[in-house]
């Protein structure tokens, strides 16, 4: 009888694991990996969030940087982790963008993952030198006039500024030379000294320009207007119905997290963006902070998949 | 402009703010003296401190480890044939010669002596010529940088001590190395072998490699290292009347170097030493003492890098655009504390723009003042004994490769040329060429076909845009020499070669 009950107590132990799980959870540090250099953009987004999280769930949150491939190095890890609920992703908008792109990545990029929330959405800018055009009508009709004339320089291949230029190219039919720069800045440097004469890129690589008098901006590549800029055009209130594109932080997990474990950190997200002091860091950022449910965010990413499979295809870029 | 200086002087001068700008340098010396633990890694382990600090602190401190590190970065190099920071690989080409020849002391003295004025002559042009040389800067395009590259290629041709057919394999080699990972202009996959390659391989893998890692096997192998008689005298540190006199020019034009290429987003310090090296080499009248421990080879390089570090700031400060990585972060900084750098930075907020100029200024002071002292200390590193010394300085090369981008294929990398170091150094190939085509290549590859995007192609663009005719002109005079001086060579058998 002893026996059999001693034999019985190690199924009893498996068996009560999960829901002790659930009720301990978490008991031990988590983790925020994220593919990107040490300071960038997501490591800060990723430390901000760290720093609040680690106190709702009253255990520290570290941060991972692993970088490489555009992000996908770190994607390829995150996915094979165990998904217990410790290990979180900061994903980005490059996400979507890298599964249109590459031919063969080591992970699924919605299969893989137990969605989370958004963290903010940010869109991008359409900038000219000022005076150079009245408006982003006129940018277009001189596009459309002579094509292949205007330069649009972009932050390197198959970014989402390069596939969004593409995405505004096929939407108005005008014809651009695209050309790639290291980075955003150094696409800023060119558009300053008139090496090309348009430049698509997020707010905190523009608006510093603009507000000296240096840049107009066009218009923005959101559905509707930036709440910051509101003077500021649609591309899809003016020259191209319909287009929307946003750039975004994410969080995410290994697929196959415990519901209730992914609800948990789901809540602790959203505590964490409704505190005023990080919603004004991720703002400083550019982004317009926001939480949302784990299927709004996998429609999302599915959505943007589509129409970056799509432009790549369609402008013939390069698949890696 | 001289009473802006001052305010921004006020501004610094504050003991709250000194201090961290004493910090600054001195996390910045520091981190410049371990291997591979550059100024990128500090800022950004340090990003998060700034969350507390304001914006003027905020950059007076994380540009002084910036500038601070261009300091430290001599040290290892002199020492130990280790560069601590990609632009104190030239260094190593002087001033390790030096430390095998017993003075390593006076090649620190000298090392920190010309950063210091290479240091200060960027802080004045930042001060008396920012906008001119934001308008300058602005006039490179795509053309003008390719021609400035090909131009720096064929005066750095000379920098190899052997032969020039062996340099020139060295720097077909580098540039060979700088083909891995996406093509920018296609983003096509080259030579990755794996996914950690996609970003190319790592400048600090290869420096690290080819001169530390390579310079330790070597010493390995010798069953009883040379242990260097050591004076740390105060008067074997100081340089005679004659040696001092001979460095004079090569200082001035290692900061006239260092300043131009600091000021050109896109290329910075390591670029601006091993053109000042170059140039040192091509105006001396003994160029046949480079590589053997000669005095101005090692003042030209320091001076460079230093001025280029102060002028970085240039773009960063006047236009709010970073010239490079760390600048980069010193701007994602200024935005986490609300500051959207621009071109209104100057007006919108004049204490911290000239504060943080004249933090340079102070900041240079400071780190005078740290060096010299040290010199003492660091010479005493050399009695460590070898077994002792080197099993510590490997982990410190790993963890600083590591920390850089997080990644064991770089430090796998970096031990492989490691070895690759050693066997070219038996075989007589210098490592510096490697590094210069490294660093040249990619700029060269990436300009010239921006430029034939941009211009549908046009060869004739490189020569209807003044600047780059300039630089074409140039190029075209260095060939001419260069076969001329050959030619006079063969013409008079009885004059040896130089």
């Amino acid at each position: 009888m002893i026996k059999k009950l001693l034999m019985a107590l190690p199924l009893t132990v498996a068996l009560a694991v999960p829901s002790v799980a659930q009720e301990g959870f978490p008991d031990r540090a988590l983790r925020i990996v994220h593919g990107f250099g040490a300071g960038g953009n997501a490591d800060t987004v990723s430390r901000i969030m760290a720093e609040q999280m680690s106190q709702g769930l009253g255990e520290p949150v570290v941060v991972e940087s692993r970088p490489g491939a555009g992000g996908t190095v770190a994607s390829g890890y995150v996915t094979q982790q165990d998904p217990d609920g410790y290990t979180m992703q900061l994903m980005v908008g490059g996400h979507a963008v890298a599964a249109a792109l590459y031919n063969e990545l080591p992970y699924d990029s919605v299969g893989g993952y137990t969605f989370i929330s958004t963290l903010g959405q940010f869109p991008f800018f359409v900038a000219a030198r000022a005076g150079e055009y009245e408006s982003i009508d006129a940018m277009i009709d001189a596009a459309l006039a002579n094509p292949g004339s205007l330069k649009i320089g972009h932050s390197g291949v198959g970014s989402t500024q390069h596939l969004t230029g593409e995405l505004l190219a096929l939407r108005t039919g005008a014809e651009f030379i695209h050309v790639p720069y290291q980075g955003g800045a150094a696409a800023s440097t060119a558009l300053m000294g008139g090496e090309v004469d348009i430049v698509i890129d997020t707010g905190t690589v523009l608006t510093g320009q603009a507000e000296a008098g240096v840049y107009d901006i066009l218009a923005a590549t959101s559905a509707e207007r930036w709440p910051d800029m509101p003077d500021v055009p649609t591309l899809s209130e003016t020259v191209a119905p319909g287009f929307d594109v946003v750039s975004w932080t994410a969080i995410g997990m290994p697929a196959g997290v415990d519901d209730e474990i992914a609800a948990r950190i789901r809540s602790e997200v959203h505590a964490a963006l409704d505190n005023p002091e990080v919603r004004d860091r991720i703002a400083a950022l550019g982004a317009n902070p926001g939480g949302s449910t784990g299927e709004e965010l996998q429609a999302l990413i599915e959505g943007q998949i589509a129409v970056w499979t799509d432009v790549i295809e369609t402008a013939g870029i390069e698949k890696r | 402009m001289i009473d802006q200086f001052l305010i921004g002087l006020g501004v610094v001068l504050q003991p709250n703010i000194l201090m961290y700008a004493f910090i600054g340098v001195f996390i910045g010396q520091l981190i410049g003296v371990l291997p591979g633990i550059g100024a990128i890694t500090a800022i950004s382990l340090l990003l998060p401190v700034t969350f507390y600090l304001d914006a003027t602190t905020s950059m007076i401190m994380l540009a002084g480890i910036y500038y601070g590190s261009q300091y430290g970065g001599s040290i290892a190099s002199i020492l130990l044939n280790l560069p601590g920071t990609p632009s104190s690989v030239v260094t190593c080409l002087e001033g390790y010669p030096l430390a095998q020849n017993h003075r390593a002391g006076l090649a620190l003295f000298v090392a920190a002596f010309s950063s210091f004025v290479g240091g200060m002559v960027g802080v004045a042009i930042l001060v008396l010529a920012a906008i001119p040389m934001t308008i300058i800067a602005l006039r490179f395009g795509a053309p003008e940088y390719a021609m400035l590259v090909i131009l720096g290629l064929l005066a750095a041709s000379l920098i190899g001590t052997g032969s020039q057919i062996r340099s020139f394999a060295m720097v077909v080699l580098g540039i060979a190395l700088g083909l891995v990972g996406a093509d920018a202009t296609t983003g096509y996959f080259r030579f990755v072998a794996m996914p950690e390659l996609a970003d190319g391989i790592s400048l600090v893998s290869l420096a690290m490699g080819l001169f530390g890692v390579s310079e330790i096997i070597r010493n390995a192998s010798y069953r009883s290292p040379p242990g260097p008689a050591l004076s740390i005298k105060m008067r074997d540190v100081i340089p005679t009347r004659a040696e001092a006199r001979s460095l004079g020019f090569p200082i001035l034009r290692g900061s006239a170097i260092g300043s131009f290429f600091g000021a050109l987003p896109g290329t910075g310090a390591a670029i601006a030493s091993f053109m000042a090296y170059a140039m040192e080499r091509r105006v001396s009248r003994t160029p046949n003492k480079f590589g053997t421990g000669h005095l101005p080879g090692l003042a030209a390089p320091e001076s460079a890098n230093n001025a280029a570090a102060q002028t970085g700031f240039i773009p960063t400060l006047t236009l709010g655009i970073p010239g490079d990585a760390v600048m980069a972060l010193i701007i994602g900084a200024l935005i986490l504390n609300g500051i959207i750098p621009g071109p209104r930075l100057m007006v919108d907020q004049p204490d911290l723009f000239w504060g943080v100029i004249a933090s340079f200024f102070v900041g240079n002071i400071i780190l005078l003042m740290i060096n010299i002292p040290l010199i003492r200390f660091w010479v005493l590193l050399l009695r460590i004994p070898y077994q002792k010394l080197y099993p510590v300085i490997i982990v410190m090369i790993c963890v600083g490769v590591y920390s850089h981008r997080t990644s064991v294929t770089d430090v796998m990398l970096t031990l492989a040329f490691g070895v690759l170091g050693y066997l070219m150094k038996n075989y007589r190939f210098e490592p510096a060429p490697v590094l210069l085509g490294f660093v040249l290549g990619p700029l060269l590859e990436d300009n010239f076909r921006r430029t034939m995007l941009l211009y549908s192609g046009d060869f004739t663009i490189f020569l209807t845009r003044p600047i780059s005719a300039v630089l074409v002109a140039c190029s075209t005079l260095l060939i001419l020499f260069a076969i001329w001086s050959s030619i006079a060579v063969r013409r008079k058998p009885d004059r040896s070669p130089t």
